[in-house]
């Protein structure tokens, strides 16, 4: 089992990068939900007065 | 609000909340796959040991990177030629992706590097060559993150996009044309197709080259999906403000 560290390292350094990536674009997602629901809020409430 | 406006809004909140569906069990089933493949099936090989599994991951983090890159170029020509919203949005998100592979490249090569060569990094030209294109992408998603006006900033990301694309085949002929320290290609040699490698080491990394290109694909879908939910927003934006 010579050099596993290296195997391990590499596999953290994908899978953590993936892992990571996917984090910010679900953050990025949900910002975005909020903030669309708030705006289709907002002209819903202007067009109804 | 009109109404076809309104179905325009509910198509994007639909799609962008019902997730990839099909594509991200495909996805989940081929990383699994992958991983028996790799850790389970396929031998250990003689010369370099147990760090030589890390082939099935680098190879393939190339791969998408190129076709990331590749599906940048072509986005980015449809862009120029057409001048749709739709091209710049695919050719943005696949940069991006392409990026996050690029960068995996150029981390998983040295810790492989170390064991087998005695060193990190050495300045040979495939490995320069594939530094080169990731500081070219790394520009254009810089001048992505630039304010200014929409249309003008993706003109120039396009000629960036088509530009950084040319390095993709240097890098493949590179070991060819002026030899390296790193392997030449394997897969597909003079020889014909899959002569350079062992039967369950090929069908491993085919395995590999399948997962990471539906990882790519789940991944562009994803960040498509956040583009265009700006866009929404912008347009609501513009919408209010004219409105009032």
């Amino acid at each position: 089992m010579k050099n596993l560290g290296f195997l391990f390292a590499a596999n953290l350094a994908i899978w953590g990068g993936i892992v990571f990536y996917v984090f910010t674009l679900m953050k990025r997602h949900r910002d975005l939900r909020r903030d669309l629901d708030l705006l289709k809020e907002t002209l819903n409430k202007e067009s109804s007065k | 609000m009109s109404s076809a406006e309104e179905t325009d809004e509910q198509e994007i909140a639909e799609k962008s909340d019902e997730g990839p569906g099909l594509l991200l069990w495909l996805t989940a089933a081929g990383g699994i796959g992958m991983l028996a493949a790799v850790f389970i099936f396929v031998p250990t090989e003689r010369t370099e040991g147990i760090v030589q599994r890390i082939m099935y991951f680098h190879v393939p983090c190339a791969w998408v990177a190129f076709f990331a890159f590749f599906i940048v170029f072509i986005c980015s020509i449809l862009f120029l030629w057409r001048r749709e919203r739709e091209w710049d949005i695919y050719a943005h998100a696949s940069a991006e992706v392409g990026m996050l592979f690029c960068s995996l490249v150029l981390i998983t090569g040295p810790i492989w590097a170390k064991p087998i060569w005695g060193i990190w990094w050495t300045w040979d030209p495939r490995l320069t060559l594939t530094l080169v294109l990731w500081l070219i992408y790394a520009a254009y998603l810089m001048l992505r993150l630039q304010t200014g006006e929409g249309s003008t900033r993706a003109k120039y990301s396009a000629i960036i996009g088509i530009v950084g694309a040319l390095d993709i085949p240097l890098i493949h002929f590179s070991v060819l044309w002026w030899g390296s320290q790193h392997p030449s290609p394997k897969i597909i040699t003079s020889e014909g197709i899959g002569t350079g490698i062992d039967n369950s080491m090929g069908i491993t990394l085919l395995v590999s080259l399948g997962a990471f290109t539906l990882i790519y694909f789940l991944l562009v879908s994803l960040r498509v999906n956040i583009e265009k939910m700006k866009d929404e927003i912008d347009r609501l934006k513009k919408q209010r403000l004219y409105s009032h």
